[in-house]
């Protein structure tokens, strides 16, 4: 047997008596049950049952009929849930990439030295602690066509109004740009983590090399960022695709359905008042919903996984 | 456009006069309330009860929460051993509330329910049958239009509470700035559909581009308020025995063309829509527009010193008119829950509301229109705009038994999500003829299921 230079083996440990092992799992296990009982009542049962009444015909007053794959069949034939998922598409591409530019862009600025970078970062941060709907509620003030914030602002400086409520392109564009607004401040606050998690040392070395700012930021500090990225890349994503509250408080969807997306759709089906009261059906694009979620991050996982075993040369 | 004012018992009368007829007509072709372990009115005499019961409704306005609370307490003293627990909701998320609470178990002994949303609590058989609580004479003293609205396969699941329905409030500032010097002050010389145009032409060509002539009330929940110009224009949404669409029509298509036009020729801002977040009472609020439809109940809103109308003095108008006048069927009934542990005393309470001292003081302090028909010829002292009260009370005899037959189908529910859906995309430029199919084909589900 060979051993690596500079790993050393770890000293034995003393065998752990039977007894004193068996109390401590038992502690253990005794520590975690409450959490166990916790997560299978509120997150494993609520999953289990969602998929069960996706295969009925439920009422918002439990009337029910069996369904089969009827909500999966109707769904895939229904214009208005594959209008849904193209708008939570051109949703999700406009918000997560811009929004992470964005955010590493604000980021690099405050890791360095600027007067007042504290309160910048506050100011920045702020939008994440206000709740979705209320943010939505705000957006839905600056972004009203005829008495808006927005629209009063840009005919001050001779531009024309935009039809933010009624045109479906420009509506959607409202709610891109409440979103971007709201998240790009934990963008920035998980990139400046990273950013000073970076070792000063390998960007002096680069410098002393001589590559320039940009080389140094491009070749060291993105790819060092990697971990960060992807776990902002993960969250955005579920984010995105899980939009709601903002949509809701803005635009109910409409106009039309120009700005409807997945969960509002699913929400309208199942729990509007002005709805359909579908919950059965509801459940089936909500059970859609969770696999296309699980789905992404399970892509997202296997690559990051396979860039991590390139970069340890593995 | 006369001036002759109609005096509001002759209003009333008529009022509710072709409504009473054909709700009479209604009543003899389906059996009498006939309870199911006794007569009519086997217990409409029981007089004492006791307990505790939960009201649940939702706060529309100070006025409606106010005058709840007045029942409660008179009720209370009235019968002594006695409590009512009132639960106020917001009316967003009332009915999943009692839903929820219906499916669970726990659902409020008694709660308040629109017209539109009755239906669908009938056909599931949650609600308790109140027949046996009242006698002939007492359910011959409601209007028989609203009596009818509570009652499936000739038994009573509620009691009409109140009613209330739509007219137009305008700014009498921006009526002069347009030159428009009358407006109608009777029911007989409203609007046709023709001279409506004409004011919004007007308005249009006074007003900035960033104002508009007028807005309407059929945001989300209120959708089903564009059958108002079916009905004007002559047609219906079901046809007769209620059992499938009457459209399209050619009534149905001049109704849906004419009001596409509003967003054609920018009578009303691009975005008062179906699924807009901005109501109808808003654009008024915020001056975007010189006129609106709204209901009576924002009466008080619009009168608010503080917060209501700040673009000087607004009057009230009729609904246009086209082959006929008609308006929606708003307002609310009071229904107790199968599952109450005090059905008697859930009874005792729905009698309560609905008598004639308890209706009366209600209808005043919310801005609303009474049930019963000794109300109907009495002045009620409301005491804000009683001049615009008037305008609303008359618009009221307008509301046919058709409208309410139609409104209170137990897939109504079901129609009016039809309507939210297939007039947001319809009135903004969608083809008039798949529209009209869609609504028919939303119709024939509801009907059916």
């Amino acid at each position: 047997m060979t051993t690596h230079p500079l790993r050393v083996p770890a000293p034995r440990k003393a065998r752990t008596p039977f007894r004193i092992r068996a109390t401590t799992s038992l502690a253990a296990s005794g520590f975690l049950l409450p959490n166990v009982i916790l997560l299978a009542l509120f997150t494993l049962f609520p999953l289990v049952y969602a998929f069960v009444i996706s295969f009925q015909s439920l009422d918002s007053l439990g009337w029910t009929t069996w369904a089969g794959f009827g909500n999966y069949v109707t769904m895939f034939t229904d214009p208005v849930f594959w209008q849904s998922m193209a708008n939570t598409g051109v949703f999700t591409l406009f918000t997560v990439p811009v929004g992470m530019a964005l955010g590493l862009a604000i980021a690099v600025l405050l890791n360095g030295v600027l007067p007042g970078r504290a309160v910048f970062r506050s100011i920045i941060f702020l939008p994440l602690v206000v709740s979705g709907v209320a943010t939505g509620v705000l957006g839905a003030w600056m972004f009203d066509q005829n008495n808006g914030f927005i629209d009063k602002m840009l005919q001050a400086v001779g531009l024309p109004s935009i039809d933010w409520q009624s045109n479906g392109a420009w509506a959607l564009t409202a709610i891109i740009l409440v979103t971007l607004w709201q998240r790009v401040g934990f963008d920035m606050l998980i990139y400046l983590a990273g950013l000073q998690g970076v070792d000063p040392a390998v960007q002096e070395a680069a410098r002393v090399d001589g590559a320039s700012g940009w080389q140094s930021f491009r070749y060291i500090t993105l790819p060092l960022l990697g971990p960060s990225t992807f776990f902002l890349l993960i969250m955005n994503l579920i984010y995105s695709f899980q939009v709601f509250d903002t949509v809701w408080a803005m635009t109910r969807g409409g106009p039309g359905y120009s700005t409807t997306t997945i969960v509002s759709y699913a929400y309208r089906l199942a729990f509007d008042e002005s709805g359909p009261s579908l919950l059965g059906y509801g459940a089936a694009v909500g059970v859609v919903i969770y696999l296309i979620t699980l789905a992404v991050t399970a892509v997202q996982w296997r690559l990051n996984t396979r860039r991590e075993l390139a970069e340890q040369g593995m | 456009m006369g001036s002759t004012t109609i005096t509001r018992r002759t209003a009333l009368a008529g009022a509710f006069g072709a409504v009473t007829a054909a709700g009479l007509a209604a009543c003899a072709s389906t059996p009498g309330p006939v309870a199911a372990g006794g007569p009519a009115g086997s217990k409409a005499s029981k007089r004492r009860v006791s307990g505790t019961l939960t009201f649940a409704f939702w706060g529309g306005s100070d006025g409606e929460t106010k005058g709840f609370q007045e029942v409660k307490e008179r009720f209370e003293a009235q019968n002594p051993g006695t409590t009512i627990v009132l639960k106020t909701l917001p009316y967003t998320g009332f009915f999943s509330s009692v839903d929820r609470g219906i499916v669970s178990n726990t659902a409020p002994d008694v709660f308040r329910v629109d017209y539109t949303s009755i239906g669908k609590y009938i056909s599931h058989g949650v609600l308790l049958d109140v027949t046996p609580y009242f006698s002939r004479s007492e359910t011959e003293a409601f209007l028989p239009a609203f009596w009818s609205a509570v009652k499936y396969e000739g038994r009573a699941w509620g009691v009409p509470h109140q009613t209330d329905t739509s007219a137009v409030v305008f700014s009498r500032k921006a009526f002069e700035q347009a030159g428009i010097t009358s407006v109608p002050d009777r029911l007989e010389d409203a609007w046709s559909w023709d001279e409506f145009s004409a004011v919004s032409t007007r308005l249009r060509k006074a007003l900035p581009a960033s104002k508009y002539p007028f807005a309407y009330d059929w945001t989300a929940a209120g959708a089903y308020r564009w059958s108002s110009f079916v009905y004007q224009a002559g047609g219906s949404l079901l046809d007769a025995d209620l059992a499938g669409p009457a459209i399209p029509s050619a009534a149905s298509r001049k109704a849906l063309d004419f009001t596409k036009g509003f967003f054609e020729k920018k009578w009303v801002p691009a975005n008062n829509t179906i699924k807009t977040t901005v109501y109808s009472d808003n654009f008024f609020l915020n001056q975007t527009v010189a006129m609106t439809f709204l209901g009576d109940f924002l009466v008080p809103e619009i009168a608010d010193k503080a917060n209501g109308y700040q673009g000087g003095e607004w009057g009230t108008t009729f609904l246009p008119r086209d082959k006929a006048a008609a308006a929606d069927l708003g307002g609310n009934a009071i229904v107790a829950w199968k599952g109450t542990s005090n059905p008697d005393l859930a009874a005792a309470f729905l009698k309560f509301l609905v008598s004639e001292d308890a209706m009366k003081r209600f209808c005043e302090l919310a801005t609303e229109l009474p049930t019963l028909q000794s109300l109907a010829g009495q002045t009620l002292d409301y005491q804000t705009r009683p001049d615009a009260m008037k305008v609303f009370t008359t618009q009221a005899t307008t509301i046919t038994d058709t409208v309410v037959k139609e409104t209170t189908v137990p897939g109504f529910a079901t129609i009016s999500t039809t309507l939210q859906d297939q007039l947001e995309l319809g009135l903004k430029g969608g083809d008039s003829d798949t529209t009209l199919r869609a609504i028919a084909s939303g119709i024939r589900q509801a009907v059916a299921s």
